[in-house]
């Protein structure tokens, strides 16, 4: 029988991102977005685990809350603010590579090793990529269970309970530590940050570290290009009218 | 991540120095990062999602509505910014606090109201107070349990203040205050007022007056044109019982702290002129979008695009003049502040740098939500849309916090006392045309009160463009944006010569760049 594992360590992993409600445009010669000008944020579904790890330990202080980034030094703003909700460390793994959800699922998965957190709670997705697949990725690659779209999180004794709603209802799974949860956007409202909680933030430890795989990309970007530009509707005056439109065009 | 530093002294600028010599650099909103940066956005965040939404309701006046926003703004630390950390404040610079507050102000009821009990109501106490005074009072307000009330102005003495007839009279232990106080923010919800009051009907002095102090009585809400989610009302004073304890500062000071609250209450009402801009001009642009007539969206005709450029020059010229003399004051008080005396000084020191950012930011805000509405065509001019709201709330920044006429009045005799009496140099800068232009008016003061007012006006386009121009040094889009604000200012800044000198004076020619360039950064919320 399995060792009864009591939840003592959440690792969040913490994505920066363009701010999902910004007007993006990719930049002229199609290698990328052009991201002038444009504001940063932790990626809303992170945001959201940071939240629900925080609530897990409001009720159980004696839990350590570690956040962890991949990326650039200007990640470190994301990290900051991840303390500033509530998480006790932060990790930033430094690089300036090309990430995909290998390389990120290969580093998560070679911290985890390290740190030996009891659940990995992360988002389903990222707003900038909607990969949604780091998190699979990583579950698969620590052999850990997995409860992916959490739509509620309960602790119970050496286990998580985790709630998903799916097309046909609710499901209840109950996973064994160390577990892997994704989460959905309904598993909470992240909190505002408030600024003695910014103040305290200052005196948590930042660690920044380099890379400590050297797993590849498995994909590229070859173009970037704005969606055509949708066709001008128009109106009609009537029902006929519009069954006689839908006709012409084979729509019906 | 330090937050943001004051200027060490040696490099800071003196008060009025501007007008002889334009800096090495200043500090601008882009040096607000690392923690600056979250607290500035938290603020945005706590206006977007708690307080826009309800707008309307406020403007209601829906029971405890506004009251327990402020109670939520004060958990968050909103309430206490600036304040002293030793009585449960942030002990944070007042230039952050202008920039957080800015954020905060993006619906203008809700603006005042956590102004007036962040600032007002508390500096004074700040600066002057006994630590007795202190302990008892400041925590209460820096947490947000109680709202704090600045009142100073009377039914009949608003700008001429020193002219107020409410009196106080000591009698053993206590002084028995009479009298009327006018259009007191937060009066319907405050527990801590800071009344002006004469001792004798002479000695004009400051005290702090509990709501629940006998005596205190508070008239119904005034009717207002805007900021209706807000609150004003009178303060009747009758025979209103104050220990003497109370006393804020000493006998015959009250001028001292009732003016030089309002120099701080100037420079950050300037940045809360600008928040209800920002929201408008987003309003706008969403608009204009949105709208179409004669087949494309309205955001393509050129006279749309002047108006969202405009409006974006004028929130970036603004915030380029607030947050370079924020970080001023900030050095000011890093040097001298703490005693009495080193708050007076401090507080003093950039006295014309506030009122020209009141007065500039505050007729931005006018000019610049005018346009918006104009955007909304027919649209904007009824009560279904929220731009109405806002070019009612802003018209009142003009009237508040001194009006731009009694700045207009200060800014130009003071920075001349401030030359005859040796504290400021009175050599101009002479590197812009506004510039020059200040410099040739400020040969012979004008006697006449307007002519003194286009001087002010001279003087505060000259801080404005020399500010924008150390600032667009940053290139991108500043550098459009300083094209558009010299083009706009210039006419101006000659218009206010020939006021004063009447003689004609030939433009430079304007640059004619930036509109589109601005006009699309507008409207894919990419200003800087
Ligand atoms: C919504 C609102 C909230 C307020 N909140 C507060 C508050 O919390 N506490 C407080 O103490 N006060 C408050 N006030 C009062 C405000 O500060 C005064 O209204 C303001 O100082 C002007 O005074 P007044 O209304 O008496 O106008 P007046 O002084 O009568 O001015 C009338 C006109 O004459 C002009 N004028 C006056 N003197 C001169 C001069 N010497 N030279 C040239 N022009 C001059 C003025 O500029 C103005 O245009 C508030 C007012 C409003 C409307």
């Amino acid at each position: 029988m399995r060792l009864r594992r009591a939840l003592m360590k959440i690792l969040v992993p913490i994505k920066r991102v363009v701010d999902p409600y910004a007007k993006v445009r990719s930049l002229p010669d199609g290698s990328g977005m052009d991201t002038t000008g444009l504001k940063f944020e932790i990626n809303p579904f992170d945001e959201i685990a940071v939240e629900e790890a925080v609530r897990l330990k409001e009720k159980d202080p004696s839990i350590e809350i570690v956040a962890v980034s991949i990326g650039g030094a200007e990640c470190e703003e994301q990290l900051r603010k991840g303390l500033a909700m509530g998480a006790d460390r932060a990790i930033l793994v430094e690089t300036n590579d090309p990430l995909d959800s290998t390389v990120v699922a290969a580093e998560l998965a070679a911290l985890a090793n390290e740190l030996k957190p009891d659940m990995i709670l992360m988002g389903k997705q990222a707003t900038d990529d909607d990969n949604n697949q780091a998190g699979q990725m990583l579950a698969a690659k620590l052999n850990w269970p997995q409860a992916t779209f959490a739509a509620k999180v309960e602790r119970g004794d050496g286990i998580v309970r985790v709630t998903r709603e799916t097309d046909t209802g609710d499901e209840t799974l109950e996973l064994p530590l160390p577990c892997l949860v994704t989460t959905d956007l309904r598993l909470n409202e992240p909190r505002y940050i408030a600024l003695p909680g910014i103040i305290k933030a200052r005196s948590k430890p930042l660690e920044k570290r380099p890379r400590m795989t050297s797993a590849a990309p498995k994909t590229r970007i070859v173009r970037m290009e704005a969606p055509a530009a949708r066709q001008a509707g128009r109106k009609v005056g009537s029902v006929d009218e519009l069954y006689v439109a839908l006709k012409d065009r084979g729509a019906l | 991540m330090e937050s943001a530093l004051a200027q060490p002294a040696a490099a800071r600028e003196t008060g009025c120095g501007f007008f002889s010599r334009t800096p090495e650099s200043i500090f601008t909103p882009e040096d607000f990062r690392g923690d600056d940066a979250l607290m500035i956005e938290a603020a945005n965040d706590f206006s977007r999602k708690e307080v826009l939404p309800v707008a309307e309701r406020l403007d209601h006046q829906e029971d405890d509505l506004m009251p327990s926003l402020i109670r939520k703004a004060g958990e968050l630390g909103f309430c206490g910014i600036d304040s002293p950390e030793a009585y449960g404040g942030l002990g944070l610079g007042k230039n952050l606090a202008a920039r957080i507050l800015e954020f905060l102000s993006l619906n203008a009821s809700f603006s005042v109201t956590v102004g007036v009990t962040s600032g007002i109501s508390q500096v004074g106490l700040s600066w002057f107070g006994t630590d007795e005074q202190k302990a008892k009072y400041l925590p209460r307000l820096t947490s947000g349990e109680w709202m704090g009330a600045y009142a100073l102005s009377e039914p009949n003495s608003g700008s001429d203040a020193l002219s107020a007839s409410t009196r106080a009279d000591k009698r053993g232990d206590k002084y028995i205050l009479n009298g009327t106080k006018m259009w007191i923010s937060n009066a319907k919800w405050a527990e801590f007022f800071l009344v002006m009051a004469k001792v004798d009907g002479e000695r004009f002095s400051a005290f702090i007056v509990e709501r629940d102090f006998p005596g205190v009585e508070i008239a119904r809400e005034e009717h207002k044109m805007g900021l209706k989610g807000s609150s004003t009302a009178r303060v009747l004073l009758e025979n209103c019982e104050v220990p003497v304890e109370n006393l804020l500062y000493e006998e015959g000071k009250g001028h001292q702290v009732a003016l030089n609250a309002l120099n701080l209450g100037r420079f950050k009402l300037s940045s809360m002129s600008i928040g209800p801009l920002r929201s408008s001009i987003e309003l706008a642009a969403r608009y204009s979008l949105e709208r179409k007539q004669f087949g494309e969206p309205i955001s393509n005709f050129g006279l749309i695009r002047k108006k969202l450029a405009l409006m974006a020059t004028m929130i970036w010229a603004s915030e380029s003049m607030i947050y370079r003399t924020g970080a001023m004051i900030d050095g000011a008080f890093a040097e001298w502040g703490g005693p009495v005396e080193g708050n007076k000084k401090a507080a003093e020191e950039y006295s014309v740098e506030c009122s020209m950012c009141k007065v500039f930011s505050t007729e931005a805000e006018s000019l610049g939500i005018d346009e918006a509405l104009q955007c909304y065509g027919g649209y904007g001019f009824t009560e279904e849309f929220p731009i109405a709201r806002n070019y009612r709330d802003a018209r009142v920044s003009r009237i508040y916090e001194g009006t731009n006429e009694i700045n207009r009045v200060f800014i130009g005799s003071r920075l001349a006392r401030k030359i005859s009496e040796g504290k400021a140099s009175g050599e101009s800068a002479n590197d812009s045309f506004v510039a020059e232009l200040a410099g040739r008016a400020l040969l012979s003061v004008p006697k006449d009160q307007v002519g003194l007012g286009a001087l002010s006006d001279l003087l505060m386009f000259q801080y404005a463009e020399q500010s924008a121009r150390l600032r667009a040094r940053q290139g991108g889009l500043h550098k459009a944006l300083y094209g558009r604000f010299v083009d706009w200012v210039n006419p101006r800044a000659a218009e206010a010569y020939q006021a004063i000198v009447s003689e004609a004076v030939s433009l430079p020619a304007p640059s004619g760049v930036g509109v589109d360039e601005i006009a699309e950064a507008v409207l894919a919320k990419r200003l800087p």
